[in-house]
């Protein structure tokens, strides 16, 4: 066993390399191994350090102390059908990783008193297309990565009732590839990337309700974050002939990040059962335009502005939990069940190939063993498909998309 | 031990999740009520892949009638056969010129641009002397640079001694370039049918009735009549042509004829493209003032030839007429044409030409559609296309317009479509054929196809 230990930590450090597939938009929605195994809700849950992004105002019932580290490579495969061709092309994308690392305390002077740090990966994608597909000048490689680090305090106001908050700061990267439809004269087309870094100002709160009986609920908000982009730059790759056309230059633009209100009630209508239910807002709305303003233009390149008219949405998510308790012991194994429903932030002839995004059902499973009242691990696992056809009015890509995402995760817990 | 287990097991674990793709779908894709067995393509040098000025390997297999057929041919259609060009890709015109490539130009001005120029000193003119009929490989795209509709059915078309004859045709048609004095030329029809009529058919023919006369300026060239003997008439011709394929039970799609006008020929040099400075403005007053031309710093029409335009037979151009690209551009820098010395005729579509011209194309066109409905073929609206390629639009990410080079759609000719414009044309036809046909073909991904290359 514990070779097996090391090696997934090994395979977990290898794979912290900052890529990771969309989830519902761009958001992914991985934060925790526990929650991930019941459908992705589980916000008015207090099971583990990973509360601290889910509802800070829970964190204070933490019983522990925590350290708690977890991975959950994403496999995506994408495949798109163009209508009038009906030719098939897939993408290629590399394992996404977003993880997640949280450490909570416990004020030993004030026990009504919790705090902790986070470290998380909310949004991100990679998403990168075979060669010579049919939208190559569209899109050919998005690579995305966000990451939050959260200081969060949470406070007990009564024995019943704890509010917490967190400040978020979120730095990102973002690169994106196309080919550009002018040819050089042995027929390869040219090419343009664009690339930077991001970073951006957020808060979490979050309230936590435990009135002792069969129920709890919890309701917490992220607020968006504007990610303005600095140090953007652009580079082409294009005949020679063309080079005045196309400079290389700098460029500005933002990423608008969408604030996340999340509603979650859990009931234990037996001892060992827990079912939970989260219903989360997203404020989608607000990416409403990807602006390119490039320093230097040319009649060949002025400043872009492509709608994308995101619409906020609604999600359904739910889950139960069985603990197995054995002669009135602590339970070392818990089995989770889950699933969930999520609208689509895009709106019809809005669909990318950057986000080939579509109402979603997905299905989770899950399990924990505690090796010791100290030491535990979470796995989940989170399989969905998704299909969408749909005519882009910007750039007139005419086709279907299919994703297949399966993602399984895996999680340490230390407490004391 | 353990350790290898999970060597072995935890890779296999990641191998099954990547391997886990949505699965393929099954394409459904027929011919309908059409058979594509025996097929053949017959057209003008549209069909025939003549593009940059010139006829050449690489635009044969990039023509509208090679990339139709390469798709019907998924759907039963033979290989395709054409009287292919030599491979050296040099290409060649009527002038004995080599195609156009984009290059660098030195102008009168000392300044060097970004300017269609030959590929190279001379075309591959040995083509013209040398036959491609094989006997035993029937053509199937029958496409001729210059070929109108009133040739089709005219044995004048292959014979060297007629001013109608044309040597793409001589080159490929079964006379084989004939014996001295035999005096027996077969028409591009008894070509096409020769060895058995086809199951299925695309005509594409009618612009060059009218493209010479409109290229030049409405000057020479006249365009062929509406009525008159199979071989003199538009109506005739066509009439004849399609009776035989109606009572062969042969089906076909026929194109309309766009409006050329719209091309990038006539359209690049605009009629207000005479830029002038303070002391070219006043140097033109001098000379135009009394006759009541006067010009002003910027923009200003072009001066045209007019003999009807008063005593002096010249006048600005007004909006809506065309310069066309056949005007001598150094002549224009720097040997005052178009200003001190007016455009003639010839460089010029006046609005009452156009409207000639586009009078002669809808009668054409109308006679093209009662046909195609009275025999039950299938018809490409071409001109549908060719506005919407005037007016622009998205595809795929691309956008594509009928601008010189920078369009993406037409070759450096400006009148004949690039590879990938010849496609999006091709895609034209198979929507055209599966309306009409019931068939599933799938279009072609244009944008797979050459555009303009710059160096």
């Amino acid at each position: 066993m514990p070779i097996n230990v090391k090696y997934l930590l090994l395979l977990f450090l290898s794979w912290i390399s900052p890529v990771y597939v969309f989830c519902q938009g761009f958001q992914v929605n991985f934060q925790g191994q526990k929650q991930q195994g019941m459908g992705c809700s589980g916000s008015a849950l207090v099971q583990d350090a990973s509360v601290l992004f889910y509802n800070p105002g829970g964190a204070c019932f933490a019983s522990k102390r925590e350290l708690n580290v977890a991975s959950t490579p994403i496999f995506a495969n994408v495949m798109y059908v163009d209508s009038s061709t009906q030719q098939v092309f897939r993408t290629e994308n590399p394992v996404g990783t977003p993880f997640s690392c949280y450490a909570l305390m416990k004020s030993k002077k004030f026990h009504r008193l919790a705090y902790g740090l986070s470290l998380t990966t909310p949004f991100g994608s990679t998403v990168q297309y075979e060669e010579d597909w049919i939208g190559r000048f569209a899109l050919t490689r998005l690579a995305m990565k966000v990451f939050h680090l959260q200081p969060t305090m949470s406070f007990k106001i009564t024995d019943n009732l704890g509010l917490g908050a967190g400040l978020v700061w979120s730095s990102g990267a973002v690169s994106l590839q196309k080919d550009l439809p002018v040819q050089f004269d042995d027929g390869t087309f040219g090419a343009a990337e664009i690339s930077g870094k991001a970073s951006g100002f957020g808060y979490n709160l979050g309230i936590f309700y435990n009135p002792g009986g069969v129920l709890t609920a919890g309701l917490s908000y992220r607020s968006g974050i504007n990610m303005a982009i600095s140090s953007g730059q652009v580079e082409f790759n294009v005949p020679e002939a063309l080079e005045p056309n196309f400079p290389n230059g700098a460029l500005a633009s933002s990423l608008p990040l969408p604030s996340v209100t999340t509603l979650g009630i859990t009931l234990r209508p037996k001892n060992n059962w827990n079912v939970v239910l989260d219903v989360n807002w997203v404020g989608w709305k607000t990416y409403d335009t990807l602006a390119f303003d490039y320093e230097n233009n040319t009649p060949s390149l002025l400043d872009t502005k492509s709608a994308r008219n995101y619409k906020n949405i609604i999600a359904f998510r739910t889950g139960i939990q069985y603990a197995v308790q054995r002669n009135n012991e602590d339970p070392k194994v818990w089995f989770r069940l889950g699933g969930g429903f999520g609208f689509s932030p895009v709106k019809a002839g809005y669909l990318t190939p950057e986000t080939p995004d579509a109402n979603r059902w997905y299905g989770t499973a899950g399990f924990s063993y505690a090796f010791s009242p100290h030491f535990s691990m979470d796995a989940s696992v989170y399989l969905t498909r998704i299909q969408r056809g749909d005519t882009n009015l910007e750039t007139g890509l005419s086709g279907t998309f299919t994703t297949i995402a399966l993602a399984p995760g895996i999680g340490l817990n230390y407490k004391w | 031990m353990v350790m290898g287990m999970n060597r072995i097991f935890i890779p296999l674990i990641v191998f099954s999740f990547m391997a886990c793709k949505p699965k393929k779908p099954t394409p459904i894709i027929t011919a309908g009520q059409a058979d594509f067995s025996t097929y053949i393509s017959v057209g003008d040098g549209h069909m025939a892949g003549y593009m940059d000025d010139g006829l050449s390997l690489d635009g044969q297999t990039n023509s509208l009638g090679a990339l139709l057929q390469q798709q019907l041919m998924m759907v039963g259609a033979p290989p395709i056969e054409m009287p292919w060009m030599a491979d050296q890709n040099i290409g060649l015109n009527l002038s004995g010129l080599s195609r156009l490539i984009l290059g660098y130009k030195t102008d009168c001005q000392g300044i060097t641009s970004l300017s269609p120029v030959r590929f190279s000193l001379q075309g591959e003119t040995t083509s013209l002397s040398t036959s491609a009929y094989n006997p035993s490989k029937k053509f199937t795209n029958f496409g001729v640079p210059g070929a109108r509709m009133i040739d089709l059915v005219s044995t004048s078309f292959g014979n060297p001694n007629l001013p109608q004859h044309n040597p793409f045709f001589a080159r490929m048609s079964m006379d084989q370039f004939n014996l001295p004095g035999s005096g027996n030329f077969s028409s591009l029809q008894e070509n096409a049918f020769n060895g058995g009529y086809p199951t299925f058919c695309s005509l594409y023919l009618g612009i060059e009735d009218v493209l010479p006369y409109a290229k030049s300026g409405a000057t020479t060239n006249p365009m062929s009549p509406i009525a008159g003997f199979p071989g003199v008439g538009f109506e005739e011709s066509l009439g004849q042509w399609c009776e035989q394929l109606f009572a062969q039970n042969v089906k076909a799609v026929i194109a309309t004829i766009p409006n050329v006008s719209l091309w990038p020929f006539f359209n690049t040099i605009p009629y207000n493209g005479l830029t002038l400075d303070a002391e070219k403005a006043a140097s033109l007053n001098q000379i135009y003032n009394p006759i009541g031309i006067s010009f002003v710093v910027g923009a200003n029409p072009f001066i045209v030839a007019d003999p009807n335009a008063g005593m002096f037979g010249v006048r600005p151009a007004v909006s809506g007429e065309k310069i066309l690209l056949s005007v001598p551009l150094d002549s224009v820098k720097c040997h005052q044409m178009g200003s001190v010395f007016p455009f003639r005729n010839e460089f010029v579509l006046t609005l009452e030409e156009l409207s000639e011209i586009q009078n002669r194309i809808d009668a054409f066109n109308n006679i093209i559609r009662q046909k195609a409905a009275t025999y039950g073929f299938a018809v490409v609206e071409t001109n549908t296309f060719y506005q919407k390629l005037s007016s622009g639009f998205a595809f795929n990410g691309v956008a594509l317009s009928s601008k010189f080079v920078s369009g993406g759609a037409f070759s450096l000719d400006g009148i004949h479509l690039n590879p990938r414009g010849n496609a999006m044309l091709a895609n034209e036809f198979i929507m055209a054929i599966n309306k009409k046909f019931s068939a599933k073909i799938p279009l072609i991904n244009a944008l797979a196809y050459n555009a303009i290359l710059f160096p």
